[in-house]
């Protein structure tokens, strides 16, 4: 008799256990539901971003062509050998070229990562160098802003003994992307850009004393044809691909990206990236002998 | 003949023939094959589904496996004569990540995605607790596997 008490017993106490898990993959399904929507309108949001995009992208395009071709016009025109206009122009004509060029890379990589055709070209790179070279090309940008630029070298190595290997184009492109942000976001004062080693591993940090990021918009920022809109800056430039690059281009290297922000407080980007091992050749073969490893013992599919 | 190292997230498919090599822990590769035109592609994928953040990248299964049918047939292929083969998928532990069952979750898109697109899987070699390491030719489909037992794999 007593046994079939405890059996009833547990037979209850069963029951509740199986209605509180009924109840949990409930809640749980109403949660997966959520997120699928929210996916859903993501993809939607995204579909819309890129028609979006298809009708900026002339601007983006024409606009500084345009003005190539105007300058290298007037260029052509200026007499009396005034070398004076023809180097100003000529600034005005690189800095509009490197524009068009530095778009034109983002779209490239973009469509080259989208495409699944994109691979690390390694060599051995002077990182504090390469970080002098792209901010070279900024430099009109930064003057016109009254930005003041500085680099920190916190690594223990001094500049021509620093050398590291990953894709330089690549890193540029990173680079690029973040200072060029930078720049846009920052209300005077200066850049920051400091390298340092982490257990061997190469990080950067570009700092700016800009607007800051939202913290709804750091959820946003790495989605393609994304552009945070000023409020202040109705000319904001570019096509909302430039951080998406960023993170795609750092996932081939195994790196990884931080974000340190608050409106108003600037912001600080921060960016790993390994050590790439092997020297690739152009067609992104390991040059390890690969192939020799296949010689005996492997199964047939 | 020419050789190719597979990244991952990236794919690949071309007429000329070519040995591809690619490393797989948890990710997946879907070996595509036409055995009349003798062509053959192959991808590698990280995650089964795109969710709308950063790019549209062959990351993900469902564009990975989409782009490659594409290039097949872009290629020449005729839908009807493409064979599949698939490979990883392990379950590789890392600790760090809370990708929990993404090996698994990665096989089962290329099955129901493949199902779907009436592609026949013809061999393949998922799942397990060891990283793979894979050698596919284009030509003739064939696939040379080996297992990469003990040592770290992060893909």
């Amino acid at each position: 008799m007593s046994d079939i008490q405890i059996t009833d017993n547990l037979l209850l106490q069963e029951l509740e256990k199986r209605f509180k898990e009924k109840e949990t993959a409930i809640l749980e399904l109403e949660k997966i539901t959520e997120e699928l929507k929210a996916v859903n309108a993501k993809l939607t949001a995204s579909e819309q971003l890129k028609s979006h995009f298809i009708a900026n992208i002339n601007n983006e395009i024409i606009n500084p062509f345009a003005s190539v071709l105007g300058l290298s016009r007037s260029i052509l025109e200026v007499k009396d050998n005034d070398w004076e206009k023809v180097k100003y122009m000529a600034k005005l004509i690189f800095v509009e070229a490197h524009n068009l060029d530095f778009q034109l890379k983002n779209i490239f990589a973009a469509a080259e990562i989208e495409a699944g055709s994109i691979y690390p070209q390694i060599s051995r790179i002077n990182i504090i160098n390469l970080i002098e070279g792209v901010v070279l090309d900024f430099e009109k940008d930064l003057k016109s802003k009254r930005l003041t630029f500085e680099l920190i070298n916190n690594t223990k190595f001094e500049k021509d003994d620093f050398t590291y290997k990953s894709d330089p184009e690549k890193l540029k492109l990173i680079l690029s992307n973040l200072i060029s942000n930078a720049i846009k976001f920052s209300k005077g004062a200066k850049i920051i850009v400091t390298v340092w080693l982490e257990d061997g591993i190469l990080a950067m940090s570009v700092k700016d004393f800009g607007i800051g990021i939202s913290q709804r918009n750091k959820e946003i920022i790495f989605d393609r044809f994304t552009r945070i809109d000023t409020g202040i800056n109705s000319l904001n430039r570019g096509h909302g691909l430039g951080l998406s690059v960023v993170k795609a281009l750092l996932e081939l290297f195994g790196g990884d990206i931080a974000i340190e922000s608050k409106v108003g407080d600037g912001s600080l980007f921060t960016v790993k990236i390994p050590e790439t091992d092997d020297i690739v050749d152009e067609d992104g073969f390991s040059i390890d002998g690969g192939e020799v490893f296949f010689v005996d013992g492997a199964e047939l599919f | 003949m020419k050789k190719l190292f597979l990244y991952p997230a990236a794919l690949y498919a071309d007429r000329e023939p070519t040995q591809i090599i690619t490393i797989l822990g948890s990710c997946v590769a879907v070996c595509l094959w036409d055995p009349v035109l003798k062509i053959g592609g192959i991808n590698h994928y990280m995650l089964p589904l795109w969710n709308g953040h950063g790019l549209a990248s062959p990351r993900y299964g469902n564009i990975a496996i989409e782009k490659l049918i594409e290039k097949m047939i872009n290629l020449g292929s005729s839908h009807e004569n493409i064979k599949a083969k698939i490979f990883g998928g392990a379950e590789v532990l890392e600790i760090e990540k809370i990708t929990f069952n993404i090996g698994l979750r990665n096989i089962e898109l290329a099955i129901e995605f493949l199902a779907e697109k009436k592609i026949p899987i013809i061999s393949s070699s998922v799942g397990g607790k060891f990283g793979r390491k894979i050698l596919y030719f284009s030509d003739t489909g064939e696939v040379r596997l080996k297992y990469v037992g003990k040592t770290k794999t992060k893909d």
